[in-house]
This record gives structure tokens, C-alpha cells and sequence, in this order.
């Protein structure tokens, strides 16, 4: 029997990689796929992701093909060709990147050799090839930057050894990815280095250009963002280092220490930088704790999020908020390897506290989740239900928080009961908006 | 008076094993029983209606579509050949772009759309290319289409592996539509024993052998002078043949939905009819 698809929080390839492109500052896609598709995967994203919006070049002005019935029968590659050049003509970017639909790639129109017409165009014109049967929208971002990799970052031979590349979130899919790159681009500056994180606040395309140089990739997900991995150490000779988005103190101390190990920075330089974070952070966190133990905030916590935020969330709860994280629902549709790397991040926790972890992707499946792993009310006398609790999850966890009588933190993508910004949850100042996020909802009705 | 009953047939058969001359003589004997035809070709080289309207190069289906749109008349796509048999190219894009297979799709739409299917029509024929490579392909044989299929093949290994193969596509539809397999329709390539071989692969394939169609030059005679041999040579044993093909399939009412076989038992069936044995070899065609 087929199985059904329910809400799944992520898009198809072609939405993670407009994502991707429009995180990109004057970069301009150019869709080639039929009518329609460009601006549904805005609508969805711009909402989704907190009121993205269209940004340099999308929404509305998206350049896009808008192949109909006749392309489809006759090929569309005559019809790329003209976007391809009018957009040229009207449309004032650095970079263009031609993205390929499910419809033209079934028909098998060649918009490799159509993009290569236009190699002399005074700005770099690229294909990236994003049907929606190769994957959803993590592939999306990941084949987008792999193409930069391939195709338009700068060869070079001489490295820095202080400077790194940062990616691994993918934007719009992390509704937080701007305020998160910030976050971790200031933790690294202070352990003294230059961190690219090649889409964040102020950089420019010259970053990604200049993405060449620097002696290591850290790419924050344990599952993201592979074939953009790869082809930096293949074509670029860097290396990566994989490591998951640090929430919280705990996690961004182990963070820093990963990452100065690795580039081999004086021990003295990171302790340095962690006593001063600590200082920061935990002054914060010392205003909270009378009112955490007067009035009780602890609370039992669901957890429903991508490979990325699942883990990290799922930790800072148990170890920096000391609640109980009963239930965490990864909604990336991930392979047997990928599961098992993911489950032990959930294990030693310093709280000792465990979680149950699910890989699912369907949202109705939450509900039946946690049914079948807290016990039910069988009209025991002293039934221990599932409450007070917390649920970190998307706009799709809703109905469930409301059944369960719980709060609601929006964390992952789908996210429309927030604007966000700049928020990021990241590193220690984004483990600070999360607890004052998560406080925040348990003292709204005082 | 019983209601007359449209029947829409669909010609399959490995690519150059003679189904749009087969189609056409059929057609062009069932013509002269006093049958209203018409035939749809589906292949984009547009070359199945060549005979019946002596060459008259005809505008597809497509063509006409992507240079003038959907409004236009049926007149500018449908031309009468011999003996009114009606002819349409669906016609399609160029080798190596776009989707034949959605073209075969969006020209039975548009033949619906403009009112081909006229309510004196006694037989609708769609003359596919090749093989059925995809799910355009197999629209003629879809829920209210052709529900007989006829696959043309011969003695030669190829093409009865393809007839076997096409078998597996109208098994398929048959299992969630009306399709049947009327029978197989062998065009002779004078192979050793093939009528023979014909019969024992369509009961095999839990069907019958329509027709031997023997091997005779004076249908290639017929095809350089743009004619149908029924046309070209009226009183010929070949015509006849033909004939007795039109008045095999107007009398059918054996429909089965085949049992393809496996590579290895169509192989032992080739190897029973002679592919080996001490036959001496005879390579005249």
C-alpha cells in the first residue's frame, strides 16, 4: 500500500534552491519550469519562513520560463533560451542561476548546453538542475552552493589558515538562518577567526566568490548540505568539519572547542573567549532562577523539528533548562545512516535525562507518537498525564499544542505566527532568545 | 436495427515490421465492405496515411496546433483518402526534444475537442510508432479509447521479443480497463517455419494468430507509387490477402488479455521453431 504524505516542513528542490538564490544578494534565478511554480514556492516560503519575502529578485519578479503544453510537446529549450537572454537584458544582477522544474527535466530539455550559449555574458549565467524527484529542498540549497563551488568560486591555492567557510542551514527552510549565521560568525571572531559565512548580514556575492581561500568548511548539520561539502574539498582542497547548530552555552562550548581543536588554536584563546560568553550568558540566566523555582517553570518538552534544530533544542531543554523532553519528532526524511548519527546526539546528556526520538515526517504522525509512548489514562487514581508541558515545533503543531493545553514555540519551518528578522537561536545569544522565548510564553497570561 | 458500434483499434509492433502498411490495406479492404474509417497515426514521423492519400503531404496535428492554436477546424488536420477513409497525423517535435509521448496525448484531446469522432464511424484505428516507451504512447489503449489491440510482428527474434514486450504494456490496461488483445497480425519475413512460430508464441501469449500476411514484393511496388496494394493492384493474391486480414478482424471476436512470457521461455519458443537444428540456411528474402 502507498503511504500518504502529510504536511511535510520541507519543499522540493526547486524551493530550496530559490531559497538558496535568494539569500544570494544580487543574484537573479531564472526558472525554467511551468507556470506557476515559481511563485507557489514563494507563497509558501515567504509565509513559512516567518515573511521571508520575495527579496532581490524573486516573488513576483521571479524570471521564469512558464512553460504550458506546447513546450512540453515540442521542447522548451527555445523558450529558456529567450528567458534566459530577455532576463539578461532586463534584469540588473551579478550572477544569474537557471533552475530547472519536474516538467522540462521529464522531457528532458537540455538546459545545461542552452545555459552554455551564454557564456560570454558579462555576468556568470549557471545551471543547477532541481526536478523535484531528486530530493526536496535540502538537495535544493545543497546542489545550488555545490554549484557555486563548481562554478563560480575563485580557485586558490594559498589558504588562510585562520579564515572558514560556514553553511550547512538552509535559508527560508531555518526561518533563523540570518540571526543564526551572525551568532556564529561572532563566536568564531573570537577565537580569532575570519568566519565567511558566505550569505550572512553584509556579505556579498564577493564573499562566496572569495570562499576559495579559507583552510576549513564548518558545516553546521550532521546531515546537510553533502555535495556543496564535497565539492569544495574536491575542486578547493578544503576540508570539512561537520558539526551540529550549537543552542545554548553547553553546546556552544563544545562547539568552540571542536572547531579550535581542529584548527589546532591555543587552548588559552578559547578559554579565554568561553569565560567571557559565560559571564554574558549565565548573568542573564541568574535573573531567571528565583522565578524558575517560586513559581515552577519547568515543564515536560515535545520536541518537533528538522535534523538540525531536533537535537540542539532537544539538549538545551534537558541540560541548560532542566525540563524533561519526553518526545522529539525529526521531520527530515533521512537515510539509516543518517538516523543513527543523529540518535547519538541525544545521548549523554550531563542531565541524564532521556528523550524518544522519531524520524518522521508527516505531521498527523506526531499525535501518534506521543500517544504510544506516554502511557494512557486508564482512569488510574493518580494518573501522571502529560503536563505541564512545552511543544518547540512548527505552525503545523498547533491543533496538537491546543489539545494538549501547552504553549507553542514556533522554532522550525513552517513558522507564519512570527516575523522573524534577525532572531537567531544560535551560540550563546540565540540560546538566550530561546530561553527568553520559552520563558516568555510561560508568564504571557500574568 | 442493433445500435452501430464504433471500434477503435490500436496497431502495435516493433519499429519497420510494417504496421502503417498493414494499417492502411486493412483499412483501404475494410473500406471496400462499406466501413466508415478513419485512421490516427501516432508517430511524429507522421508517415502512416502516406499510402491512402497517395503522398498528399499532410499538415499533423501538432504542426497545426503550434502554429495556429486550438481554434481551427477539423478540416485543416483531417483529409479523405482512398475510398474516404479518413486520415490524421497526430505528428509531433523533432528527434531528441520535447515529449512525443504528451504530443500523441494532446492530439487525441484536440481530435475529441474538435468532433472527430463522427457517430458514422465504423472503425477508428491508431497506428502507434515502435514500441510503447511511455505512458503518451499508450493513450489510444486508455479508458475510452481503442479496446482491441492488434500487434503486428513476424518470425524474427526482435520482433517478437517487442510484441511480447507490448503485450506486458496492454496486460497492464487490460487489468484496469476494457482493453483486450484481438491477435497477432504476422507480416512475413519468409523466416523458417514462422507461421508455425507465430502460433505457438500467440497461444503462448493466450491469444490467436489473426492472419499470415505471406511476403510479397508487390507491396513495396505499391508503397513507391504512394499507394495501398488494394488500390495499386485491386485484383492481386496480395489484395486478397489483405482482404481476408479486413475480413479476419471485422469478424473477431476473440479478445483475451495476453499472458506475456519470460525472456527465457519466448527464447525456448525460438529455439523450438528453428532457430537452430540443422535447417539449412537460406538468407533470400
Amino acid at each position: 500500500m502507498s503511504a500518504i504524505i502529510d504536511r511535510p516542513r520541507f519543499g522540493c528542490p526547486l524551493g530550496g534552491a530559490l531559497g538558496m538564490i535568494r539569500a544570494l544578494p544580487r543574484t537573479v534565478p531564472i526558472v525554467h519550469a511551468s507556470t506557476g511554480c515559481a511563485y507557489n514556492i514563494y507563497v509558501g516560503m515567504n509565509s513559512g519562513a516567518g515573511y521571508l519575502g520575495g527579496g532581490y529578485c524573486g516573488a513576483t519578479s521571479t524570471p521564469s520560463s512558464n512553460v504550458v503544453e506546447k513546450e512540453i510537446v515540442f521542447g522548451g529549450e527555445e523558450r529558456l533560451r529567450e528567458q534566459i537572454a530577455t532576463t539578461l537584458e532586463v534584469m540588473d544582477g551579478d550572477l544569474y542561476v537557471v533552475l530547472s522544474g519536474c516538467m522540462v527535466e521529464m522531457i528532458g530539455d537540455d538546459a545545461q548546453s542552452v545555459t552554455d550559449n551564454f557564456k560570454n555574458a558579462p555576468n556568470p549565467v549557471i545551471y543547477v538542475s532541481t526536478p523535484g524527484f531528486k530530493g526536496n529542498s535540502a538537495y535544493g540549497y545543497d546542489v545550488v552552493l555545490e554549484a557555486l563551488a563548481k562554478e563560480y568560486v575563485s580557485p586558490r591555492k594559498r589558504k588562510k589558515a585562520d579564515k572558514v567557510n560556514v553553511f550547512g542551514l538552509i535559508p527560508g527552510g531555518d526561518v533563523f538562518y540570518k540571526g543564526n549565521l551572525r551568532e556564529i560568525k561572532r563566536l568564531l571572531n573570537l577565537i580569532g577567526l575570519e568566519a565567511n559565512t558566505l550569505i550572512g548580514e553584509g556579505e556579498t556575492l564577493a564573499d562566496v566568490k572569495n570562499s576559495g581561500d579559507a583552510a576549513l568548511n564548518v558545516v553546521l548539520s550532521d546531515v546537510y548540505a553533502p555535495l556543496a561539502a564535497a565539492a569544495y574539498e574536491n575542486i578547493h582542497n578544503i576540508p570539512s568539519l561537520r558539526t551540529p547548530l550549537p543552542i545554548g552555552y553547553l553546546q556552544t562550548e563544545r562547539f568552540l572547542r571542536l572547531i579550535g581543536g581542529h584548527l589546532g588554536i591555543e587552548k588559552e584563546i578559547i578559554d579565554k573567549a568561553l569565560k567571557s560568553e559565560q559571564n554574558v550568558y549565565f548573568d542573564y540566566f541568574e535573573r531567571i532562577s528565583d522565578s524558575y523555582n517560586d513559581i515552577d517553570f519547568q515543564r515536560y518538552g515535545l520536541v518537533v523539528a528538522d535534523a538540525n534544530y531536533a537535537p540542539a533544542i532537544t539538549e538545551f531543554i534537558a541540560d541548560e533548562l532542566g525540563w524533561l523532553p519526553h518526545l522529539t519528532v525529526v521531520t527530515d526524511e533521512l537515510t539509516e545512516r543518517q538516523q543513527e548519527l543523529l540518535n547519538k546526539r541525544f545521548n549523554n546528556y550531563a542531565s541524564g535525562v532521556k528523550t524518544h526520538i522519531r524520524y518522521d515526517s508527516n505531521t498527523a504522525s506526531v499525535r501518534r507518537h506521543l500517544s504510544g509512548s506516554w502511557e494512557r489514562n486508564c482512569n488510574h487514581r493518580y494518573y501522571d498525564s502529560f503536563s505541564p508541558a512545552v511543544v518547540f515545533g512548527s505552525v503545523f503543531e498547533r491543533e496538537l499544542a491546543e489539545e494538549l493545553q501547552a504553549p507553542l514555540l514556533t522554532v522550525s519551518f513552517p513558522i507564519t505566527n512570527r516575523v522573524v528578522f534577525n532572531r537567531g537561536y544560535a551560540g550563546t545569544s540565540g540560546g538566550l532568545a530561546f530561553a527568553e522565548d520559552t520563558f516568555g510564553l510561560l508568564v504571557a497570561g500574568r | 436495427m442493433a445500435e452501430k458500434k464504433l471500434r477503435q483499434i490500436a496497431i502495435y509492433g516493433k519499429g519497420g515490421i510494417g504496421k502503417s502498411t498493414t494499417t492502411q490495406n486493412l483499412a483501404a479492404g475494410l473500406s471496400e465492405f462499406g466501413n466508415n474509417i478513419m485512421i490516427v497515426g501516432c508517430d511524429p514521423k507522421a508517415d502512416s496515411t502516406r499510402l491512402l492519400l497517395c503522398g498528399l503531404a499532410q499538415k499533423t496535428v501538432l504542426d497545426t496546433l503550434r502554429e495556429s492554436g486550438d481554434n481551427i477546424g477539423l478540416e485543416l488536420i483531417m483529409k479523405q483518402g482512398f475510398n474516404k477513409v479518413r486520415c490524421v497525423e497526430s505528428g509531433g517535435p523533432e528527434p531528441g526534444v520535447g515529449c512525443a509521448g504528451r504530443g500523441i496525448i494532446t492530439s487525441i484531446g484536440l481530435l475529441e475537442r474538435l468532433g472527430a469522432y463522427t457517430e458514422d464511424l465504423d472503425y477508428v484505428f491508431y497506428d502507434v510508432l515502435g514500441d510503447v516507451v511511455c505512458g503518451g504512447f499508450a493513450m489510444p489503449i486508455r479508458e475510452g479509447k481503442a479496446k482491441e489491440i492488434y500487434i503486428v510482428a513476424s518470425g524474427e527474434m526482435m520482433s517478437l521479443y517487442a510484441a511480447n514486450n507490448i503485450s506486458k504494456g496492454v496486460q497492464k490496461y487490460a487489468a484496469k480497463g476494457g482493453v483486450r488483445l484481438g491477435g497477432i497480425i504476422c507480416n512475413s519475413r519468409n523466416v523458417d517455419r514462422e507461421s508455425e512460430l507465430l502460433k505457438a508464441f500467440a497461444k503462448e501469449l493466450g491469444t490467436q494468430l489473426v492472419h499470415f500476411l505471406p511476403r510479397d514484393n508487390i507491396v513495396q511496388h505499391a508503397e513507391i507509387r504512394r499507394k495501398t496494394v488494394i488500390e495499386y493492384k485491386s485484383d492481386s493474391g496480395q489484395a486478397n490477402e489483405y482482404r481476408a486480414l479486413a475480413k479476419e478482424v471485422a469478424e473477431n471476436d476473440y479478445f483475451t488479455i495476453p499472458t506475456p512470457m519470460t525472456a527465457d521461455r519466448l527464447e525456448e519458443i525460438l529455439m523450438e521453431f528453428g532457430l537452430m537444428d540443422s535447417l539449412k540456411d537460406d538468407y533470400r528474402i
